[in-house]
This record gives C-alpha cells, structure tokens and sequence, in this order.
C-alpha cells in the first residue's frame, strides 16, 4: 500500500496528515489494543454470566413474560340428606388496596367502600395512608361478583389503586342448623367439627399452572405446564336441615322455658340408625363464630356425659324380659323406701305400699320398684346387657371430642351400683348413645350403630366412619322389646303415667322420663341440679322414629314429663308429618298398672 | 459382443496414452438430454416457499386469535360460574327455614297440626285431624337476655295528684315542664325480661 509519507509526490505540497494519524504500525497496534481490551472485558462478562451463576440469569430470563397461577382446588360441601348445602365453597375475591396510590383520595375511597361493604371507616383510613405499605387489605372473602362490581365502580369513579385477588369464600346458608357438627372455618384452615375432621377429604389438592404471557394474552406456543387440581369431596350427611332446625328451635324455647343451663336432642331413623337431627343448645352461628362462646362452639350432645336416670330403666327392664326373669305383668310390691347397704333409695313421690306390675313401675317410674325387679337378674348379667345397648362405649359417628361415658367395670360393679345402675345413677351416657340404646328397643331389639354420614368417610383420626360401616347386633329379643314397648307406652297414660304431655294426638306413642340428679362441675358430687330427659319413639307398635330430648338443669322445677314431653311432642309430630308417616290405627296399650 | 471387445483392448493396451490413440477411440456418448427450462420448477419451489411462510404466518395469526379468545372466554366463564355461585347463595339466603319460617309467621302462619290420612286400599281414615292454632306458633327468635339490674331498673311510678281549681287542665298537663320527673311525667311500666 502505497503511502504519501514514503513517496511524496513531487509538486504537491506535505500534508499534516500523517502527523495526526500517527504511524501506521502504531495505529494498527493501538486498534488490537483496543480491541482486544473491549473483547476481554466481553469475555469477563462472558465468564461472569455463564461461569460464576448461570442459573440465576437463566431463570430471571425465563421469568419475563412467565406468569405462575396457583389453581386453588374448591373445597367440597358439607349437605343435608337432601343435598342441601349445611356449608359450601364459593367463588371470591380479596380486595387489596396500594396506600402509595390510595393515599390521596383516602377519605373519600374509604366512605365509598365503607357504604358498599362490610367494612368500617374508621379502620379502613388508615390502612388506605399506611405509609411505606403497597399491600393492604380492604375486605376479604366478598363474593366475586360484588367485589367486581365495588372494584369496576370505584375505577369508574376515578379511584385509584385497588385489586383484587382470588379468596374462596365459605359459606354457612342456614347460619346455626347444624352448626355444632358442621364446624367451621378460620382464616386458612378448618377450626371446628366435620370441616376439621373430614378436613382431608374436603380440601382437595391444589394445582398450579405456568405459562407464557403477552400482551395478558397466553402465548399459543409459549411455555405452558398445567397441574389441575383435584377438588375436594362433598360430604353427605344423614341430616335433615328442615327438621334439624324445627329441632334446634323448640329445643331453644324449651330449654329458655324451662330455665335451663344447656340442652340437646336427638331425632333418629329407628331402622337404619341415621341421625336426622342432633341439636345443640346454646348453639352458634357458623358464619359468625367469634360472635358466639368457644364453649358453644362443640356438640355437647357428644361431648357432655350425664346420668340418665329413669330412661335407663326401660333398659333395665328390657333385660328382664329378654333374660325371661321377668313380664310385663309381673307383680311387684313397691314399699315407701328401700333400704340397701345402709342407704335408703327413695321414689321421686312419696307413697306407702304400693302393688305395682312392672308396667305400673315403668309408668310411674319407681325406683325401688325397679331395683326390686333387677335383683332377679344374675351377678354381672345387667352390665352385659348394658355393654350391649352400647353404653360405656364411643359411638364413633365423627363428631370431635365425643366423651365415651363411663359404665362402672365388672371389679367396681358392688350390689350399691348395681342398685344404683338399675334406675339409671352411677353411669353415664352421651345423648346419643342413649338414643341408640333406646332405639334398641324400638328397631325390635337389635341396636344399629348411629351415624351420621351417608356412605362412609375417614376422620383425621383414620376412623372410617358412616352408614357404610354402621352395624347392628341383637340385644335383646323381639318379644322383650316389643313388651318393653307396650309397657313405655302407659308412661304416656293421662292418669298413670308420668308424661301425659308427650302424646302426639291419633299417635301410639312409647316414651320414658328421666330426671337425674346431676354431678356439678366444682364439688364432683351431686349438687342438687338435675338433668332431665324424655326418650321415646313412635308409632309405638312399628316405630320410625327415636327422638330423645335432654334439658340440663332446669330452674322452673319440671321433671323429664313436663320439660321433656312437650318438646318430644312436637318434634316427634313434626317429624311424622313431614316423612308422612300414618297412624298404625291398632289399639294402644292397655297393661294393667297395679294389681 | 463384450469378449471381441476385450481382444481389442488387450490389443491395443500398450498403445494407450498415445494420443493420436486417445483421439481415435469410440466413445460412448451419454444422449443429450433436451435442455428443459427449469422455470416451473423455481416457481414451484417458490410457490412452496411462500405458501408455507404466508401459511405459517396465518396459521400464526389464528393461533394467536384463538389465544385471545380462549383468555377471553375463560375470564367470562370465571364471571358467570362466580355469578352463579353468587346466585346459589342468595337463594340459599332466601330459602334458609329461619328466614321462611319468620315470614310465614309475619303472614300469620303457623306449624300446622295433625293431619289424617286416607288408605286407599282399605278405605279407612287414619289419624285425628287437628286444626293448626296459634298456641302452636314456635318462638323463632331466642329470648332477648335479661340485662343487668343497672340497665333495668324498677319502674317509675309518678302518681297523678288531682288538682282543683285554678290549677292546669287536663289539656295544659301535657305542658308541665319535665323536672319533676325525668320521664316525661307519664307514669311507665315495663316489663322485666
């Protein structure tokens, strides 16, 4: 390459050029300098990227434009026998506020929500100027469809900086039918009954989804990885929530009536063992939890254990007659009190001799009558039977916390307790072992285990628990359970018996009342409160249903017939009613009371 | 043919690389192909070409269409199933018996009594129907609790002195400045719950 500095053209003059491009070598020289100095940094950067953390890079490269979704599986109801919703799941949304955008125009956005939803003023402001904060929330668990609505006005309106975020909402539509075994929720997980117990089949199993986005569009050919979720199950129990709320009710005004502390009934199918209605009271309102006691928040029917008294003695006496130690007319001469290992058993009414058949006792609930006819039964044989109604032994229908009861074992059963146990003292129960128990006689003498679940399910417990599993076994024979049925049925005599009250007009009814004296809480002794209970079934001669309804002490002086009665009364009427159930039209029982 | 042809060659061997041998030796001549013009096929490729790309870009375009759809019709079946769901809970906010039963009782309703039934087999009538009364109504609503004895005090009594004469009228009591009792001067009773 021919160079002017070489060979200077003769005539021309020398141009200054070369002196400010300098030489050619050393040009050429400080141009790889350069380059090369730029193309080591290149490879520093190189080595820096892919050498020191590549996979930081890589995944902050594969996050633009990827968006990740949690897909929340929904979870499953909780339905009546009907498929009536008790609690179900519904599609929401959270609304968040960015204080950073809302700060502005607090006062005003926070009267516009304060108006539209459930949410104060007061406690909104701040959060709405809460400084430093772009999160805050506004209200949480609003139906999707008012939250839209109260979002889209507010943009509307020129309000800036809120969102809204996916929240399934639980919902309890009949508030406090069947609260105490539904259970509720808390924030994020279950708190209370079935929604803890059955908690593994409810929630279902969430998915995930991640895909590529443009323009809030999914990319057709982009990254996409779906996981579906996998719902929860609903579960179906054997409750009827009509009938469980006309429970819940009269049971309320029976116990506010009578001035109780606390009360429960039981409505149960007397052929398959369902529970159509187990009601609690005092209850709570499974949408509004905290509103209520924690006390009241379980099923004291389950877990509240309590001497049965009287209604304890059909058992008794259904034993008798199974064991063919005694009938229905057997004569009994019932003297004005009883003495027994230096204690003195006496009946709720003061009389002199009294020449009662064991139908008499029944009707007139005696005591010593009673015991005087359990001493027929062998050592031992009267807590054989008693295990065999069920008592002393969980029924395991999935209710949390349920309290076994305590049948005395076979080393504490002295003749004192076996006096005792025969007219129902010195043992106790949970109500809905009671209730099974005198179903026992109802169903024809074979006791079908309770429950509560249609099909079968698993607590968190791993017991399987339901219709499905739900077993029978004879107790008695059918001609025992059908005297001991005849003989409950004079307890209703307008005369003789105790609980007139308790007929269900063109009904043949059976029934027996039951007035404890009840353990106090403080002193473990008797404390001169009662509980007082009527359990009985209907129609007498081919029963569909045992209702069992139980007031614990009642401060206006009624006894298991005039508390009990009238409030099994009603329930048992309305449930006839409403399963159109007709009269037998056979005669009612006449057996002859004294002799 | 092929064995003369192979006594030539071996003949003629050692002359080969002479070139006036090189020259005079037969060939076979491959048949010359008539030259066709190749115009269709570049057409044809580009045809091809082209297709594809235009293709591939409508095919594109519909994919993506069908994206903006998909998301679209999603997020209505997300607001219609949510609508729904907010359906199903109103009604099961109207149908709750608490609520049902306290508008029956306000139109005067009450639990019905016993009814009879027919056997149609047996012609016979079942049960004694009884009328529905009002004693049957069923306390819907949980007794109000008692209050406190601060909150409930006994009741004021103010008893009505009769003034003669010159004293106010009847009508003009109603005028009667409040101090005297702090309830207006109408005497209250309440009841105690």
């Amino acid at each position: 390459m021919p160079s002017d500095t070489r060979t200077p053209r003769p005539g021309r003059p020398r141009k200054p050029r070369g002196s400010l491009r300098g030489s050619p070598l050393f040009r050429l020289r400080f141009g790889f300098l350069a380059i090369a100095m730029v193309l080591s940094v290149f490879g520093a950067r190189l080595v820096q990227l892919q050498g020191i953390d590549p996979k930081a890079y890589a995944e902050m490269a594969a996050a633009e434009g990827i968006v990740n979704v949690s897909l929340p599986a929904k979870r499953g109801d909780i339905l009546d026998r009907n498929g009536e919703p008790l609690a179900r799941s519904v599609e929401g949304l959270r609304i968040v506020a960015d204080p950073l955008l809302t700060t502005d125009q607090a006062p005003e956005l926070a009267k516009f929500l304060a108006n539209r939803l459930d949410v104060d003023y007061f406690s909104l402001l701040p959060r709405l100027r809460e400084e430093g904060s772009r999160y805050e929330y506004v209200a949480r668990r609003v139906p999707s469809t008012v939250a839209t609505r109260v979002v889209d006005e507010a943009a509307d309106r020129g309000f800036k900086g809120l969102f809204t975020e996916r929240d399934p909402v639980r919902d309890y539509p009949a508030h406090d039918v069947a609260a105490n075994l539904v259970g509720f929720m808390g924030i994020d997980k279950p708190l209370a009954g079935f929604e803890q117990t059955f908690d593994g089949l409810l929630a279902g199993t969430d998915g995930s989804a991640r895909y590529q986005v443009g323009g809030g569009n999914r990319l057709p050919l982009g990254d996409n990885t779906v996981v579906e979720p996998v719902d929860g199950q609903d579960i179906t129990t054997t409750l009827d929530q009509d009938l469980q709320w006309y429970t819940q009710r009269v049971l309320r005004q029976t116990v506010e009536d009578a001035r109780g502390d606390s009360g429960f009934a039981v409505v149960m199918d007397t052929r398959t063992g369902e529970l159509l209605a187990l009601a609690d009271h005092p209850t709570f309102d499974a949408a509004d939890p905290a509103a209520s006691d924690a006390t009241d928040r379980g099923s004291r029917a389950m877990s509240d254990v309590y001497e049965p008294g009287s209604v304890q003695k059909v058992l008794t006496v259904a034993g008798l007659l199974d064991a063919g130690k005694a009938t229905p007319e057997s004569r009994l001469r019932v003297p004005s009190e009883l003495r027994r290992d230096g204690r003195v058993i006496n009946d709720w009414f003061p009389h002199d001799e009294l020449k009662l058949t064991l139908a008499g006792v029944i009707a007139k609930s005696s005591n010593i009558g009673t015991v005087n006819a359990a001493d027929h039964f062998g050592r031992g044989e009267l807590r054989r039977y008693l295990a065999k109604f069920g008592l002393g032994e969980k029924t395991d229908i999935g209710v949390r916390s349920e309290a076994s009861g305590v049948l005395p074992s076979s080393s504490m059963w002295s003749s004192l307790v076996d006096d005792r146990v025969a007219f129902g003292q010195s043992l106790s129960v949970n109500a809905v072992q009671m209730a099974a128990a005198v179903n026992t006689i109802a169903n024809g003498g074979v006791h079908v285990d309770p429950s509560l679940i249609q099909g079968s399910a698993t607590t968190d417990d791993g017991v399987e628990v339901g219709t499905d599993v739900a077993t029978t076994r004879r107790v008695v024979s059918e001609k025992a359970a059908r005297g001991t049925a005849r003989m409950m049925e004079r307890v209703l005599d307008p005369e003789g018996g105790t609980a007139p009250g308790a007929a269900v007009p063109g009904y043949r009814v059976a029934g027996k009342t039951g007035t404890a004296q009840r353990v106090g809480e403080e002193c473990a002794c008797y404390d001169g409160t009662f509980t007082v209970s009527f359990a009985g079934f209907a129609p007498a001669d081919d029963p569909r249903f045992t209702v069992y309804v139980v007031v614990q002490n009642p401060r206006n002086g009624g006894g298991g017939g005039s508390v009990g009665g009238p409030a099994f009364s009603k329930i048992m009427s309305y449930a006839l009613k409403r399963y159109g159930v007709p009269p037998t039209g056979t005669k009612p029982s006449n057996l002859p009371l004294e002799w | 043919m092929s064995s003369p042809a192979t006594q030539l060659r071996t003949r003629i061997a050692p002359l080969i690389g002479s070139p006036a041998v090189e020259k005079a030796r037969l060939r076979v001549v491959p048949r010359r192909a008539p030259q066709r013009t190749r115009v269709p096929f570049v057409f044809l490729v580009t045809l091809v070409l082209l297709g594809g790309v235009v293709g591939l870009l409508l095919f594109n375009t519909s994919m993506q269409q069908a994206a903006f759809a998909t998301t679209a019709l999603e997020d209505q079946a997300a607001t219609l199933a949510a609508r729904q769901q907010t359906l199903e809970m109103e009604i099961d906010t109207l149908r709750d018996p608490q609520r049902l039963a306290e508008r029956a009782q306000q139109m005067g309703m009450v639990v019905s009594g016993t009814p009879a039934y027919l056997d149609l087999e047996t012609h016979r009538v079942l049960g004694e129907p009884s009328p529905a009364t009002a004693e049957q109504g069923l306390r819907l609503l949980p007794r109000p609790e008692a209050k406190p004895a601060v909150l409930d005090p006994e009741p004021i009594v103010e008893e009505v002195r009769q003034v003669i004469g010159d004293g106010p009228t009847a009508g003009s009591l109603d005028d009667l400045p409040d101090a005297e009792s702090p309830l207006g001067g109408r005497p209250v009773t309440r009841d105690r719950d």
